[in-house]
C-alpha cells in the first residue's frame, strides 16, 4: 500500500513539474507551421494518394500555369510543330535532383514512360490518351509526340500531377505505378521527415536552381479536429491554414477570424464552382420537370448570405463567366417557390395534405442528398436545401458520409443528389469536362440518363482536339447550353480559397490552382 | 487456487477464438470487397484483372474456412498481416502508435487513482457535509460532460487563454497533461462514487460497530474501512485500463496525438481491414487479460470466493 502511494506521489509530482514548465521562448522564426486535417500520405507525383500541396513543394513540371499564361519552368523554352502534334522542349541545364542526379532528357523520358505505363489510372486527363511517343533528342532536348493537336497540352503538363519529375533512383523496377522508394524531386523543398498522421518536415533545398526559399523549414502538422486547428492558430502554435471549400475552415469561423487582431485572413478570387449534382438516371430525378422545379426551389442568395457570409458569389451557371470559354449567356433560373410548385403540379406531383409531401402514382416525392460528413459547410448547406425543398413538398433526406463512402457512391451512381465542387482553374473547364467521360466520376453517372449523353461525350472529345479557337468556343457553348437546359447541376456559388495566417508571415498568396500553396514565396518578418 | 488460475487461463483460448471468428465474419460480411479496397487505397485502377490478381495475392480466392485458418496460423506466428494502405506490417503500424496511447493511459490512470481515491475517502469521511455535497454536485456535472466538449474547454482555458500547455500534438510529456485530464475526469467521478459508497457501507457494518465497542482507535478503524472498500475500487480500476486504452479515440483526434485511436479511425475510413481486425483483437485480448487479473486478485484476497469457485 505504501509503495503504491509512493509511486502515485512520484508520478503526480512529475506530472505537475512537467506541467509547470514554461513554454518555449520565442525565437526568430525560420520554421513555418502549417496545419491540415490531412496527412501528406504517399506523395508519389505520378499517383493520386498524396496531398497535392505537398507534391507541389517537392516535384516540379516542365512548364507552369500562371495568371499570364504558361511560363517556362524546368523547360526553358519549347517549340510546337506546325501541325500541333509535336512539342520539343529545351530543358534547363542547371537543374539537379536533391539526391544529386542531373535533370536531363533521359530523366524526363523515364518519368513520362513511367506515367504512361499507368495510362488507365490517368485516363481522366485527356493528354494521357493523346501521347503517342516520347523521345530524347539530345541530353537537354526532349520531344513529345501526340495523336492530335491537343490544345490544353501545356496546361495539363503544368498540373500538380501526374507530369512532375521524381529522381529515377526512386523508381521501383523502372516504374512508379506500384509505389516509389523515395520522394526526391527538383523542387524548392526536400521532404526530410514524415511521421504518419503526425507531421511532415520539409527543409529548404539549398541546391535549388531557382530562387531559394526565405523560410528554412515547413512543418506540416496533422490536426484532425477543426476546432483544435482554430484554437492553435489563435494561440500562435501554427502559422498558416489554407484551404478551399469548407474542409479546412468554414465561413463562420473565417468571419470570426477576420475580426481578430491575432491573425490575418485572405480570400482568393472566385475559383471553383459549388453545385448540387442531380442524377438523371434515377427514378424520380430522371424527370426533367422535377429537375427544373429543384432549380427554382433553392434559395442560393440566402445560402450565400446566411451560410457563406457573403464570402462567395452567386452561381447561375455551372462555371463562372471568367472561366475560359464560359462567357456564355444562359437563361438564369431564379429562386421562385411558386414557379417550382407550379412545375410540380403540372407534372402530376400533387401535395398530400396529411403528409405535406407530393405524390404521383402512389409514389412519394422523396429524394436523397449525400455530402461529405467531414465538411461542416456542406452539412449546413444541405440542411438549408432540405428546408427549401420542404417548402415545395419534397422530402429531402440528407445523408453525411465519411469521404470513402461518399466517393464509392460517386463511382456507382447510387444517389439522387450529391454535393459537387469543380476543380477550379487551371482544370476548369477542359480537364473537368474531360472527366465527365470517366465511369468513376459522379458527373458521368449523373449524366447517364440524358438523351444525348453519347453526343455529349463525343463533343467533349472533339473540343479537346479542336485546333480552331472559334470552333472550339462554339462547341463549348453547345455542351454548356445543353447541360444547363437539362438541369443536371444546381449551381450554388463560386467558391474561394481561404487563408488564415500569422501576421508576421508575409507574401501569403495563391497559386493559380486552388490545390497548391505557394510556401516558396512566403517569409517571416521579425516579430515585434 | 492454482487450479482456478489454470482454468481461467485455459478459458482465454475459446474466448479469443470467438473474437477471431467475430472479427473475421465482420470483415467478410462487409459490402466493400477487400481486393477492391486494396487497389483503391493504393490508387491502382480497379479493373477485373487487377481485382483477380489482388484476390490471389491476399489469398481471397481460397474458401472462407481456409482463409480463416491461414489468418489464425499467421496470428499464432505473430504475423498480423500487411496494411492495405501503407503496405507495412500491421504490427509495426500498431506498435509505432502504441506508446503514445500507453503514456496517455498511464498518466490518466494515475490521475484517476490519486484523485479518485483521495476525494472518495474525504467524501466518505465528511459524509453529508457541505464538502461532500459540493463534490457530489461536481461529480454529477463532470460525469455528464461529453469528452470532446471538455477537451475544447480545457484547450481554450489552459492552452489558449493562460498559455500553460500546448493545445495539440506530441512534443513532450507536457503535451499529455490536458488529454490525460480530459480522459481521467469522467473516470475520477465514477471512482469517487465507488470508494465513497464502499466506505460508507463498511462504516455501517457490524464488524465496525464491534471494533468501535472494543475501543479501537479512529486511525485503525479508518484503515479497516479503506481496506474493505478498496476491493471494488481495484476491480473497477482493472477493468478501466483496457477501457482507457480503447477510449482514447476522440481525445487523440482533438489533441492531434498520433496514437492507436487515430490509427484505428483512419483504418476505418480507408477500410484497412488488417489493421481494424488486429486492433479489435488486441483490445479484446486486453479486456480478457485485465478481467483475469481482477478475478485472480479478488479470489486471492477473499478465501470465501476461492471455496465457492
Amino acid at each position: 500500500m505504501k509503495l503504491l502511494l509512493k509511486t502515485i506521489f512520484i508520478c503526480i509530482t512529475t506530472l505537475l513539474f512537467v506541467a509547470c514548465q514554461s513554454q518555449k521562448e520565442n525565437k526568430i522564426k525560420n520554421e513555418l507551421i502549417y496545419a491540415s486535417t490531412k496527412d501528406i500520405r504517399d506523395i508519389n507525383p505520378h499517383l493520386y494518394g498524396g496531398e497535392m500541396a505537398a507534391q507541389n513543394m517537392v516535384f516540379e513540371s516542365l512548364v507552369i500555369n500562371t495568371k499570364n499564361g504558361i511560363k517556362p519552368n524546368l523547360a526553358k523554352s519549347w517549340k510546337i510543330s506546325n501541325n500541333g502534334k509535336t512539342y520539343t522542349f529545351k530543358l534547363r541545364e542547371d537543374v539537379k535532383f536533391s539526391d544529386g542526379l542531373i535533370f536531363d532528357a533521359n530523366v524526363v523520358k523515364s518519368n513520362f514512360d513511367a506515367i504512361l505505363k499507368n495510362r488507365v489510372r490517368h485516363a481522366w486527363l485527356e493528354l494521357i490518351n493523346e501521347i503517342i511517343s516520347t523521345k530524347v533528342i539530345d541530353k537537354f532536348t526532349f520531344e513529345l509526340n501526340l495523336k492530335n493537336a491537343y490544345y490544353p497540352t501545356l496546361t495539363e503538363l503544368a498540373m500538380t500531377r501526374p507530369f512532375r519529375f521524381i529522381s529515377t533512383k526512386c523508381f521501383k523496377n523502372n516504374q512508379t505505378k506500384n509505389g516509389v522508394k523515395c520522394y526526391v524531386g527538383t523542387g524548392p523543398w526536400i521532404l526530410k521527415e514524415h511521421k504518419k498522421n503526425d507531421y511532415a518536415l520539409f527543409v529548404r533545398n539549398n541546391n535549388y536552381w531557382n530562387n531559394k526559399t526565405k523560410i528554412e523549414k515547413i512543418k506540416w502538422r496533422v490536426i484532425p479536429n477543426h476546432q483544435s486547428i482554430l484554437l492553435s492558430l489563435q494561440k500562435g502554435e501554427i502559422d498558416l491554414i489554407f484551404g478551399a471549400d469548407g474542409d479546412m475552415i468554414n465561413s463562420d469561423a473565417f468571419s470570426m477570424l477576420e475580426k481578430s487582431n491575432k491573425v490575418k485572413t485572405k480570400l482568393s478570387n472566385p475559383i471553383a464552382s459549388r453545385a448540387i449534382l442531380i442524377n438523371t438516371k434515377r427514378e424520380i430525378t430522371k424527370d426533367l420537370e422535377v429537375r427544373k422545379a429543384l432549380e427554382h426551389a433553392v434559395n442560393k442568395q440566402a445560402i450565400i448570405k446566411g451560410i457563406l457570409n457573403n464570402k462567395e458569389t452567386i452561381a447561375n451557371t455551372l462555371f463562372s463567366k471568367t472561366t475560359p470559354y464560359c462567357n456564355i449567356d444562359l437563361p438564369i433560373k431564379n429562386f421562385n417557390v411558386n414557379l417550382a410548385k407550379k412545375i410540380l403540379d403540372k407534372d402530376g406531383w400533387i401535395i398530400n395534405k396529411d403528409t405535406n409531401i407530393r405524390e404521383k402514382d402512389g409514389k412519394q416525392l422523396i429524394l436523397k442528398l449525400y455530402y461529405n460528413a467531414n465538411n461542416a459547410q456542406e452539412k449546413t448547406i444541405s440542411e438549408y436545401i432540405q428546408s427549401n425543398l420542404k417548402d415545395i413538398g419534397i422530402d429531402l433526406k440528407i445523408i453525411g458520409e465519411e469521404k470513402q463512402s461518399f466517393l464509392d457512391r460517386q463511382q456507382n451512381g447510387n444517389f439522387d443528389l450529391q454535393y459537387s465542387l469543380s476543380w477550379g482553374v487551371p482544370y476548369d473547364p477542359q480537364s473537368y469536362i474531360s472527366s465527365w467521360r470517366a465511369l468513376s466520376h459522379g458527373d458521368y453517372q449523373a449524366q447517364l440518363g440524358l438523351n444525348k449523353k453519347e453526343w455529349l461525350d463525343k463533343t467533349i472529345s472533339d473540343i479537346l482536339i479542336e485546333t480552331n479557337k472559334e470552333k472550339r468556343a462554339n462547341l463549348y457553348k453547345e455542351i454548356f447550353s445543353y447541360i444547363h437546359k437539362e438541369d443536371v447541376y444546381i449551381p450554388i456559388s463560386y467558391s474561394r480559397t481561404k487563408v488564415v495566417y500569422n501576421p508576421i508571415l508575409k507574401d501569403v498568396g495563391f497559386n493559380l490552382s486552388q490545390y497548391e500553396i505557394p510556401f516558396e514565396k512566403m517569409y517571416f518578418e521579425k516579430s515585434k | 487456487m492454482s487450479n482456478f488460475i489454470l482454468k481461467r487461463i485455459l478459458l482465454i483460448i475459446p474466448l479469443l477464438l470467438g473474437v477471431t471468428i467475430v472479427c473475421f465474419i465482420l470483415v467478410n460480411i462487409n459490402q466493400s470487397d477487400p481486393a477492391e479496397v486494396t487497389l483503391r487505397v493504393n490508387n491502382i485502377t480497379v479493373t477485373k484483372e487487377a481485382i483477380e490478381e489482388t484476390r490471389k495475392d491476399l489469398g481471397l480466392d481460397k474458401p472462407l474456412i481456409n482463409q480463416y485458418l491461414s489468418w489464425i496460423s499467421n496470428l499464432i506466428k505473430g504475423n498480423f498481416g500487411i496494411s492495405y494502405e501503407s503496405k507495412k506490417p500491421v504490427l509495426n503500424e500498431l506498435s509505432e502508435a502504441f506508446p503514445i496511447t500507453l503514456y496517455l493511459s498511464i498518466f490518466s490512470l494515475f490521475l484517476i487513482v490519486f484523485f479518485g481515491f483521495i476525494i472518495g475517502v474525504l467524501c466518505a469521511l465528511f459524509e453529508n457535509t457541505l464538502f461532500d455535497k459540493i463534490v457530489r454536485g461536481i461529480i454529477f456535472t463532470t460525469t455528464a460532460i461529453p469528452n470532446f466538449w471538455l477537451a475544447l474547454l480545457l484547450i481554450y482555458t489552459f492552452a489558449y487563454y493562460y498559455n500553460i500547455f500546448p493545445s495539440n500534438g506530441f512534443e513532450g510529456l507536457n503535451s499529455l497533461v490536458l488529454p490525460s485530464i480530459t480522459l481521467a475526469i469522467t473516470y475520477i467521478s465514477t471512482f469517487v462514487r465507488i470508494i465513497r459508497n464502499s466506505i460508507i457501507q463498511t462504516k455501517n457494518s457490524l464488524f465496525m460497530t464491534y471494533a468501535k465497542a472494543r475501543g479501537v482507535s479512529k486511525y485503525t478503524l479508518l484503515k479497516h474501512q479503506i481496506r474493505n472498500a478498496i476491493a471494488p475500487f481495484i476491480v473497477a480500476l482493472n477493468m478501466s485500463i483496457p477501457r482507457l486504452l480503447a477510449g482514447t479515440v476522440i481525445i487523440e483526434n482533438i489533441f492531434a496525438l498520433p496514437g492507436l485511436g487515430r490509427v484505428c479511425v483512419h483504418a476505418i475510413f480507408v477500410r484497412d481491414y488488417p489493421i481494424i481486425q488486429s486492433y479489435v483483437l488486441f483490445m479484446a485480448l486486453l479486456f480478457i487479460i485485465f478481467n483475469l487479473i481482477a478475478d485472480i486478485w479478488i479470489i486471492k484476497r477473499d478465501p470465501r470466493l476461492r471455496h465457492f469457485n
